[in-house]
């Protein structure tokens, strides 16, 4: 599968003509055309995910893809990638934001048990387990992973699909989230330890 | 040793989600590339929206023109309407000698008066 790193130029050579500069301009929309292409997918899916809604995720996908183009498609390409998934980010915290004040009734059908979640014993993995998904067959597996991630909290879900699936470090998904490193490990930790309960509980 | 590297089953999760990426349908793709080619698009420069514009002003230039020139005659034959059954000559006599006010037709009825107070001072004077 093409990386996305592996597409982008490091930067764009100064321009000195104006043919110089256009030509420029058509090697920049090209490579972000490129780029767009390449993560548009993984976009989706976050947005899918984050919303449950082909739909929905399709719209926030495109509103992401234009911001990014409008603020970001002036900087260094090998900076593109974070900036995309920030922008996704935003529009991903703007629809739960609209979402919650318009169902804030249901909130409370969503509380967590926390306590699980606070029980640092319980968040310790046993690396000689192959794991929950594993134990699952095909279809079986990617439906349980998409239900458990549909399930996670907003930030939790982000932070774990930038750093597991996008390979993004910590301060690259800190910078994309906009909080802090410290932050990302605790939605991290707190991610991981509820998907291995939830992907158990579908065994 | 990193948490993530700890948790072996994080690497079927990764291609999982890497399937599900692959497995998008021909219809969300479309759509997906019609919002990056609109996306894209706001980067080009917008030459439809001025091509128009020379023509437009143009137009307008024209408008005024065929205004003015339709206008004016309208106006300068506007008191021929006002006196109806007269000629274009007392039309062009109306515009060269316009009908005087109140007070000179009160000039021209003391003429006489005037004549006699005048001749009244030069003899007063003489």
């Amino acid at each position: 599968m093409t990386t996305i790193a592996s597409i982008l130029p490091r930067d764009f050579p100064t321009p000195a003509s104006t043919a110089d500069r256009a030509n420029v301009a058509t090697s920049r929309d090209s490579t972000l055309d490129r780029f767009l292409k390449a993560i548009e997918r993984r976009a989706l899916r976050m947005a899918e995910l984050a919303t449950g809604s082909r739909e929905e995720a399709l719209d926030l996908v495109q509103d992401a893809m234009f911001g990014f183009v409008r603020h970001y498609a002036e900087k260094p390409a090998p900076e593109w990638t974070p900036l995309f998934y920030r922008v996704l980010d935003n529009r991903l915290n703007d629809w739960h934001r609209r979402r919650r004040v318009r169902l804030r009734w249901i909130d409370a059908l969503f509380s967590r048990d926390r306590d699980a979640e606070s029980d640092a014993l319980a968040q310790v993995p046993d690396p000689a387990d192959p794991g929950p998904l594993l134990r699952l067959a095909g279809t079986q597996a990617a439906r349980a992973l998409d239900s458990a991630l549909t399930a996670l909290p907003l930030r939790q879900r982000q932070a774990f699909l930038l750093r597991v699936w996008e390979g993004f470090d910590v301060a690259a998904t800190a910078a994309s989230m906009r909080c802090s490193e410290g932050s990302v490990k605790t939605h991290l930790s707190r991610a991981l330890a509820t998907l291995r309960r939830k992907l158990e509980a579908h065994e | 040793m990193n948490e993530l590297d700890r948790q072996p089953w994080i690497d079927d999760a990764r291609a999982l989600l890497d399937e599900s990426a692959q497995a998008v349908d021909a219809a969300s793709l479309s759509r997906l590339n019609r919002a990056r080619q609109a996306a894209l698009a706001q980067r080009r420069p917008r030459r439809q929206a001025t091509w128009w514009l020379p023509a437009a002003g143009l137009a307008c230039s024209g408008a005024l023109l065929l205004a003015i020139v339709v206008w004016a005659p309208l106006r300068s034959t506007h008191p021929v309407d006002a006196a109806p059954g007269t000629g274009a000559a007392a039309v062009q006599s109306a515009e060269a000698d316009p009908i005087p006010g109140d007070e000179a037709f009160e000039f021209y009825q003391d003429l006489e008066f005037y004549a006699w107070l005048d001749a009244q001072e030069q003899e007063s004077d003489g």
